[in-house]
């Protein structure tokens, strides 16, 4: 059977285009048909996790039904009552698929659970974000079929953007003006053909052409300090390289499908590389996964924290959050050293930055501020990065361990 | 209670600055405030104020200027 | 709103119609040069998509390269192979390796299909495996690996009405490959049926044939892998500077017996540590050859399809037999009186029909340091076909004179007994 990766090959887009077609006609004049659209999302399912993906297909549905009962069986409860531990609960057990997921590879030697599917840990966000909001009751109206919309939105449903119930909602219950319509038709395209350049062409030559080579090279040049070499740079470089526009070119795709559904999608890149320090630098990249963390996580705890008055000083209720919130990001990516060590390199960045943004705001005088200051920042935080993403790569590991 | 000079007292506590001669400057933009200050913000808002304000409802687009935190804090008071 | 879709789709539109345009146009965008440096490289890739392609070919033997047909024995670069022995002593040839593991008769037929031009008047070097002839002939899996749209439509668009073509259509038919492409399966049903093609399927494969073109020129010299080469490079510096028969029998002995320290084959030692150290020990292939036959098989037809293709185009080929590692043979229970049977079928089938060409090394597989392995020449078996390689290609040649005969493309000549050889050669003279 016909089964593909989400924004494979031509061929996929092919059928996209194809499938689209009409969606994009009815909107055109006005009017949105929920049972295409949820035909069009159950074959691009099919394609994607069926034929000999099935497994994953049948952990898929059985991880929907079983969100579907928490949220909805929170939901219910909620309108009765609001107790604290019922809700963290809740919480925990939507995460547990995920948990499991997350630490069956750490703890049976590289095997995958047989529980996980592509896109277990962004459906995650979804269900967890929906209970939160559930809790604090800005989101009182839960419907068990805008919910599934919402979780199997086919064009996002792998690797993001993650979109937030509400927002999702908003689109979905409307059907945009024509005038509206045809600029969201005009960025989807747009969207669509730079994330073509991005995927097919930048990120291939980065991450197939020139990335195995200098592993290679990297692996060949060990025995230096700590096994690094000058093909250890290169491939930081590559690796950053590929990361960025592989990802950034998938985002691309899923906004831009989702554009030419009607649906806003929020963007999940906007010119990381020319963030003047790491705190911007997050406001730009991964966009819609670094708010939720500051949304669900960050302020969150930091409201308990201060709340409760567990530290003194503000500053310190911020530096302690920025660890755990980026060590939890770390813990998501995969139970491995070098995630959580990435997670933890963000966190001391991001302590080192604030302090750095307060003591330049008590001496604005003293320290200069221009235009060699600003290009000098930017290519600080973006070397930064790159070491960071070349912890996060793995590449160390194989170097050490391997 | 005056809402409008209690929100600005608050505003000026927490980001050092007069903001009153700037009404709709973008206090994320200006690096004034940040996720921290925000909810610094609406733990002063509960406390002096008596307004609760959940986090998910705190959404930045909304919270962005001086006259925006005003208007929001009249309308939830 | 119409001209607010057509300011969004209709550059999409225009690009669609361009790229479509490039590619089914019969012109050529000034791809036709190719560096020298990438014909050394594609001559010796052994990449499957050069064997597939066109472009490079057409340039490397345009440029004084000779068409090597073969398939696995290519890969076995020692200081004795062809293109090693080739560069180092300036020959006036190079040889650019057509083959790899699993090409057979078949899948060279159509590789000669898009080189016909230079192959006309030529000559080339045929490598016959006498493990290509068992009683499955090809098999589908290799075939469609190594398959080609372009070749076959390129065949289909100068194919003639004759028991060559039919046979070819029909033989194909029977791969999995064929069924890749709609329309061009129809059109080898018609030709299997001795039918002429319709004029809308002629402009289809037309059409085809420029698209597969175009991507051959602007992808195939892409990527192209370079370990070969600098294997061919590192081999040549062990070569003395000038070259001796004797001083490279002898190198080429000292060698083979540097490598093959661990068997008792004669096998090379890195081959024998990979691929049969293991399954030796557990005992399986003792005898497991026993009851093998390389005389009955299809692939005799197939052959046929290159000797006919050759005759068409007056190309003037070598042959080459090689033996098995008698030592092997011997383990494995491999018949000898099957082997000499099999030269002797495959020798008529060429020599009664012109070519004389041949260079039968069938009993030099007891020979030290012939073989690399158990089935392919290394170090002094690369040397002896050296020895005939060199002068016939360095050499001016006789005209040869071919009578080809349609009776091998018949069942009879695939399943004929070797008994049978004289009496069918009287009966069908």
């Amino acid at each position: 059977m016909l089964t593909f990766e989400p924004y494979g090959n031509p061929t996929y887009f092919a059928l996209l285009g194809v499938a689209l077609l009409p969606l994009m006609i009815g909107i055109l004049y006005g009017k949105r048909s929920r049972l295409y659209e949820t035909l069009i999302s159950i074959f691009f399912l099919v394609l994607t996790f069926g034929g000999p993906k099935w497994t994953q297909g049948v952990a898929l549905i059985i991880y929907i039904l079983y969100e579907v009962a928490l949220t909805w069986g929170y939901a219910v409860y909620r309108k009765q009552h609001n107790s604290g531990p019922v809700f963290f609960m809740t919480v925990i057990l939507s995460i547990l698929p995920l948990t499991i997921v997350k630490v069956t590879p750490a703890v049976a030697n590289g095997q995958s659970s047989l529980i996980g599917f592509l896109g277990v840990s962004y459906l995650s966000f979804r269900a967890v974000q929906t209970i939160m909001e559930t809790r604090d009751g800005t989101l009182k109206d839960y419907q068990v079929m805008t919910f599934l919309q919402f979780m199997l939105f086919f064009p996002t449903i792998s690797s993001g953007p993650i979109d937030r119930y509400r927002r999702f909602e908003a689109d979905y219950r409307s059907v945009p003006d024509r005038d509206k319509y045809l600029g969201m038709i005009q960025k989807g395209v747009r969207y669509i053909f730079v994330g073509f350049l991005y995927k097919f062409i930048l990120a291939y030559y980065f991450g197939t052409i020139l990335m195995p080579k200098l592993q290679i090279m990297a692996m060949n040049s060990r025995g230096g300090f700590m096994d690094l070499s000058w093909p250890v740079v290169g491939y930081m470089y590559c690796y950053s390289a590929d990361l960025f526009f592989d990802f950034a070119g998938y985002s691309l795709f899923a906004v831009g499908t989702s554009y030419l559904m009607g649906i806003e999608t929020p963007m999940n890149f906007n010119q990381p590389w020319r963030s003047p320090n790491i705190k911007d630098f997050w406001n730009r990249w991964h966009i819609t996964l670094s708010f939720w963390f500051r949304d669900f996580i960050y302020m969150r705890l930091v409201f308990w924290f201060m709340k409760h008055r567990v530290f003194k000083k503000p500053t310190t209720t911020a530096n302690v959050t920025y660890i755990i919130n980026m060590l939890v990001m770390g813990f998501w990516h995969g139970v491995t050293w070098y995630y959580i060590t990435y997670g933890l390199f963000h966190g001391v960045a991001l302590v080192i930055n604030d302090a750095w943004l307060r003591y330049k705001k008590k001496h604005r005088q003293s320290i200069p501020h221009n235009g060699f200051t600003q290009v000098f920042a930017i290519f600080l935080t973006a070397n930064m990065v790159c070491f960071s993403f070349l912890i996060f790569s793995g590449l160390l590991d194989k170097l050490w361990f391997h | 209670m005056d809402i409008k000079a209690t929100v600005l007292q608050i505003l000026s506590d927490l980001t050092g600055n007069d903001v009153s001669g700037a009404m709709d400057d973008n206090l994320f933009d200006s690096g004034l405030l940040d996720s921290m200050g925000s909810v610094q913000l609406l733990l002063q808002l509960q406390s002096d104020l008596g307004i609760n304000v959940p986090v998910s409802e705190f959404e930045r687009s909304e919270w962005d200027t001086p006259n925006k935190i005003i208007a929001k804090a009249e309308s939830l008071a | 709103m119409a001209k607010r879709l057509l300011r969004i789709f209709g550059p999409l539109i225009l690009a669609a119609i361009l790229v479509f345009a490039v590619l089914v146009s019969p012109v050529t965008f000034g791809f036709k040069h190719m560096s020298a440096a990438k014909e050394r490289q594609a001559a010796v890739s052994l990449s499957p998509n050069i064997l597939r392609g066109k472009h490079v070919k057409e340039a490397a033997l345009g440029d004084g390269y000779v068409p090597f047909f073969g398939s696995s024995e290519w890969s076995r670069i020692d200081p004795m192979h062809p293109s090693v022995l080739a560069q180092k002593y300036h020959r006036d040839y190079r040889p650019f390796l057509l083959g790899a593991r699993g090409t057979q008769s078949l899948t060279q037929f159509f590789v000669m299909q898009n080189i016909q031009s230079q192959l006309r008047n030529k000559k080339a070097v045929f490598f016959i495996s006498p493990q290509w002839f068992v009683k499955g002939g090809t098999r589908k899996d290799a075939f469609g690996f190594y398959y080609s749209q372009l070749q076959t439509s390129e065949w289909l668009s100068h194919y003639r009405h004759d028991a060559i073509d039919q046979y070819a259509a029909k033989r194909l038919l029977q791969m999995p490959a064929a069924k890749s492409d709609h329309f061009i399966n129809t059109a080898l049903q018609q030709v299997a049926a001795g039918k002429t093609l319709t004029g809308y399927q002629r402009f289809y494969l037309q059409s085809r044939k420029n698209m597969l073109t175009q991507e051959d020129q602007f992808f195939s010299g892409i990527n192209l892998p370079s370990r070969n080469l600098a294997r061919v490079n590192q081999q040549a510096q062990k070569l003395p500077t000038h070259y001796s028969y004797s001083a490279l029998d002898s190198l080429a002995g000292r060698i083979g017996k540097a490598q093959t320290g661990n068997n008792s084959f004669h096998i090379s030692d890195q081959f024998y540590n990979h691929g049969l150290k293991q399954e030796l020990k557990k005992g399986k292939l003792k005898n497991f050859q026993k009851n093998l036959s390389y005389l009955k098989s299809p692939e005799y037809s197939d052959f046929q399809l290159c000797l006919d293709q050759f005759a068409r185009l007056n190309t003037n080929v070598l042959f080459i037999i090689p033996p098995i590692n008698q030592k092997w043979q011997e383990y494995t229970g491999l018949s000898p009186a099957m082997l000499r049977q099999f030269d002797q079928k495959i020798r008529y089938q060429l020599e009664s029909q012109g070519f004389h060409n041949i260079v039968d090394l069938s009993d030099k597989g007891n020979v030290p340091y012939f073989m690399t392995d158990t089935i392919h020449p290394g170090w002094r078996g690369w040397l002896a076909i050296d020895q005939r390689v060199n002068p016939f290609l360095s050499q001016k040649q006789a005209q040869p004179k071919y009578d080809i005969s349609d009776k091998f493309y018949s069942k009879t000549w695939q399943q004929l007994g070797p008994s049978q050889l004289s009496q069918y050669e009287q009966t069908t003279k």
